[in-house]
């Protein structure tokens, strides 16, 4: 990683994309974050554009500090980009350019359309090879970070806290200019007590998984 | 989705700096006003507006409700205006013209608290039928309107919303779009108001009511006020200018944040003067200085020509031949959002800057996910032996809700849909056109919104159409809000009717005879009423009532449901179930069918439908949530 680079991009403020599919938890990592940055004392624009608000669809959302009043990432803006699920990292192509760092969880969920399609035309549809999906990230961004997010997430004790894990993989980087126990303290602080255990598992082994990850790179 | 909790909103903390999201930015602004009336029928992108006041209201000693619909919200905010009370009422876009009737007078009328409307647009229709620009009620029909471009434009221009009508009598009309309902930004909260206005109804009927005698004095009443509140909006702080070159930018709402965003990116303060629209009428004295500074003007707005048309007509006014560039010249399309990348290039190809060249990345085609009826649904069994007994060729007439969700396969349910309550007036026009019987769906809230009078319609003619209300007895589609026939069980809200209706009275008390209530995940009795309303002549009704799952999953009103499971052994394969269902925890594994035992909500109309009897239900190892 670049450290002048990443000064550059922090002068001018940075731009995170969080990118995934409805029920992830794309909006609550957005708050949180949004709600972190704005106790640092950062000035936050966070946009969210989710559709019909049903369950399983593409949900995502811009957290930028100190860029403005634009609520959109234009196009290649993104400095970061948490991929929830590997089809919605992808769908985020446009967004991301060879400066961007992409943490992408490699366990998909499927659509329910694949096979909607599969026994109706007959053919086989699948769902894209994730390390395709991963190849095509790879093919804009050096900086791509692929894992298994929903591993980690369900080890620490549940899926749902894929966001938090996601989170930690940002904050685990040397991206981020925060202390990652800063902002563990102040997720906590705003979680249900029956879930803390939990998400501060699932946010350090993210944090922790980044650090190794990233060093080895 | 509230960045402080929501009693936050009613902390007094004049200057202090926070994060709101835009919907939210609203309800504080409006606090700050001192609203002391709220109502509202729910549509997104507004519903964030009426649910934290469903949340607050109670605190912050505001008199809250659903209304049944957006005709009924803006009248009874009407009422309480007249009363001497600040009100409010929110709506998204199509609400507005719903409550077209008395919008259309209530300027000649006037307020006495003041009162504004917010009517959320939704640019490329995200989560409508239909964009469209309600800044032409302000010409239309004699409205200040308001148009936030953040977050903190939101929450000023609710607190100023209440003084500009109470100035003026006029009900004033707050738009933001979808980018501003839905976007966080930072605010600085005002003070919250010690006193609020005091509530008397004055008796004055040469002032209240609008005849026809009366309705002409008012008429040149609102000429006066409508130039007053041009002349109050040119003192307001929502034209900021800036910069000092000859080439002028007038932009409006989100896509000035763009404009924003270029000007500063590209350091073009000194060569760009930026005049920005947050208010209508655009007083004169504003748009005649800004002709007379600059040598030709980029006009950068969403939706229709509106601010364009009007700088056009003001520089023809004074004589100012400057050219006018916009969508009337084909600088921007009149269709759908801007984008941060359309503006960018309109800006430099207006100054002569080279256009930016960005490396396209090629995205292959991708999976899409569209949104889909949630497992354990009680709409797919209804929609699943609805098919089954009226059978391809019906005419299925949908409406809005959830239960659109019925279009395309593999439910098969929507041939006809246009705007809430319409699905039983159009299939009276099928149906008596065709001769033929045809099925119109219609939910709960809607019906009460809207369907009512049209079944009424129907009973007039006898026309033979056989309505299936869909009653899950809540506005799902909108974020769960409470319908008339929603239990007062476990809500912790005054947001609620007092009376728990029963459609079956109520069509009963129409004139519609045959009337049946079944629970749709009973399959006998389903297609018994089915039938038997198939084969009926004239109008008749049948309520499919069910609780919505997601709702009853999170208040925890029934045990969770054991989940299902496909026997390997006794499936063959047959696809049945994908194709008539589409259900989202169904899925084929590597040629194996499965059942996804997270999603599953055991409704067990798979198991219904398997025609190998291969669906069987499991034991869960751990309770749901």
């Amino acid at each position: 990683m670049n450290q002048n680079g990443n000064a550059r991009r922090r002068e001018r403020g940075w731009r995170i994309l969080i990118a995934g599919t409805g029920g992830q938890g794309v909006l609550t990592a957005a708050r949180l974050l949004t709600d972190f940055f704005v106790l640092e004392g950062a000035s936050v624009t966070s946009g969210q554009l989710h559709g019909m608000a049903q369950r399983g669809g593409s949900v995502q959302s811009s957290v930028m500090v100190d860029c403005g009043m634009s609520p959109v990432i234009p196009k290649g803006g993104a400095d970061a980009v948490l991929g929830l699920e590997p089809v919605e990292t992808a769908r985020a192509l446009p967004l991301i350019s060879s400066q961007t760092t992409v943490f992408m969880n490699t366990a998909p969920v499927i659509p329910f359309t694949l096979d909607q399609q599969a026994v109706r035309s007959e053919v086989e549809v699948r769902y894209p090879d994730v390390s395709e999906l991963a190849a095509l990230v790879e093919s804009v961004t050096s900086h791509v970070f692929a894992f298994d997010a929903t591993r980690l997430a369900l080890e620490a004790g549940s899926i749902k806290a894929l966001n938090v894990v996601m989170l930690g993989f940002w904050f685990g980087s040397d991206l981020c200019p925060f202390v990652p126990e800063d902002f563990l303290d102040t997720m906590l602080k705003s979680a249900p007590a029956s879930s803390r255990g939990v998400n501060r598992k699932a946010f350090l082994s993210g944090v922790e998984c980044s650090k190794r990850g990233i060093s080895n790179q | 989705v509230s960045q402080l909790p929501h009693h936050a909103l009613l902390q007094d903390r004049p200057s202090a700096k926070t994060c709101l999201l835009g919907n939210l930015a609203i309800v504080r602004g409006a606090l700050e006003a001192g609203v002391q009336f709220f109502s509202c029928y729910p549509g997104t992108p507004s519903s964030e507006v009426g649910d934290t006041f469903a949340l607050i209201a109670r605190e912050a000693d505001v008199r809250f409700e659903y209304s049944v619909n957006e005709k009924v919200a803006v009248e009874i905010a009407f009422g309480a205006s007249l009363a001497g009370a600040r009100s409010m009422c929110s709506m998204k876009h199509l609400g507005l013209n719903y409550a077209g009737d008395p919008v259309s007078t209530m300027p000649y009328v006037g307020v006495e608290g003041g009162m504004v409307i917010m009517s959320a647009g939704d640019p490329s229709a995200i989560t409508s039928p239909n964009e469209q620009d309600q800044r032409h009620f302000n010409s239309f029909l004699y409205y200040p309107i308001l148009d936030p471009a953040t977050p903190e434009d939101a929450l000023k221009m609710t607190r100023y919303a209440f003084e500009l009508s109470e100035d003026t009598r006029f009900p004033v009309i707050l738009r933001p779009t979808t980018r501003v309902c839905h976007t966080s930004g930072m605010v600085e909260l005002g003070p919250l108001p010690e006193r609020k206005n005091t509530i008397r109804f004055t008796k004055d009927p040469s002032r209240h009511v609008p005849i026809p005698v009366t309705a002409r004095r008012m008429r040149k009443e609102v000429s006066e006020r409508f130039a007053k509140a041009e002349s109050l909006l040119a003192g307001s702080e929502f034209f900021p200018r800036s910069g000092s070159g000859k080439a002028g930018i007038i932009a409006s709402g989100v896509a000035f944040t763009y404009v924003d965003q270029v000007v500063r990116e590209l350091g073009l303060h000194e060569e760009i003067r930026l005049l920005r629209i947050g208010a209508y009428p655009i007083p004169k004295s504003i748009l005649t200085e800004y002709l007379h500074s600059v040598d030709s003007v980029l006009v950068v707005e969403e939706l229709t020509p509106f601010i364009e048309d009007r700088v056009t007509i003001a520089a023809f006014g004074i004589e100012r031949r400057v050219p006018i560039l916009g969508k009337n010249t084909g600088h921007f399309p009149v269709e759908f959002e801007y984008t941060p990348e359309m503006v960018e290039d309109a800006v430099r190809q207006y100054l002569h800057l080279d256009k930016r060249v960005r490396t396209e990345i090629s995205v292959p085609e991708l999976p899409a996910r569209p949104p889909v009826l949630c497992p354990g649904c009680p709409h797919r069994s209804s929609f699943y032996f609805v098919r089954r007994v009226f059978g391809k060729k019906t005419v299925y007439c949908n409406d809005i809700g959830c239960y659109t969700l019925g279009y395309g396969q593999p439910l098969d349910s929507c041939d006809v849909l246009l705007c809430m309550g319409s699905s039983i007036s159009q299939a009276s026009g099928i149906a008596r056109t065709t001769g033929k019987r045809t099925v119109a769906y219609i939910g709960d809230s809607t019906f009460f919104h809207s369907g009512l009078p049209p079944l009424v319609n129907a009973v007039k003619s006898n026309d033979p159409i056989t309505v299936v209300i869909l009653d899950n007895h809540v506005a799902a589609m909108t974020g769960f809000q409470p319908s008339p026939t929603t239990s007062a069980d476990g809500i912790p809200t005054d947001a609620l009717a007092r009376h728990r209706f029963s459609i079956e009275d109520a069509v009963r008390g129409l004139g519609v005879e045959e009337v049946s209530t079944v629970d749709p995940f009973d399959e006998k009795a389903t297609l018994e009423v089915l039938k038997k309303a198939k084969s009926a002549k004239g109008t008749n009704v049948v309520i499919m009532s069910a609780p919505c799952a997601v709702t009853e999953a999170r208040s925890g009103a029934r045990e969770s449901r054991t989940a299902y499971t496909v026997e390997p052994e006794l499936c063959n394969n047959c696809s049945l179930c994908i194709r008539v269902l589409g259900c989202p925890a169904i899925h084929i594994d590597n040629g194996t069918y499965t059942i996804d035992q997270d999603l599953c909500d055991g409704c067990a109309l798979c198991a219904y439908v398997c025609n190998q009897d291969a669906i069987f239900p499991v034991g869960k190892d751990e309770p749901e949530r």
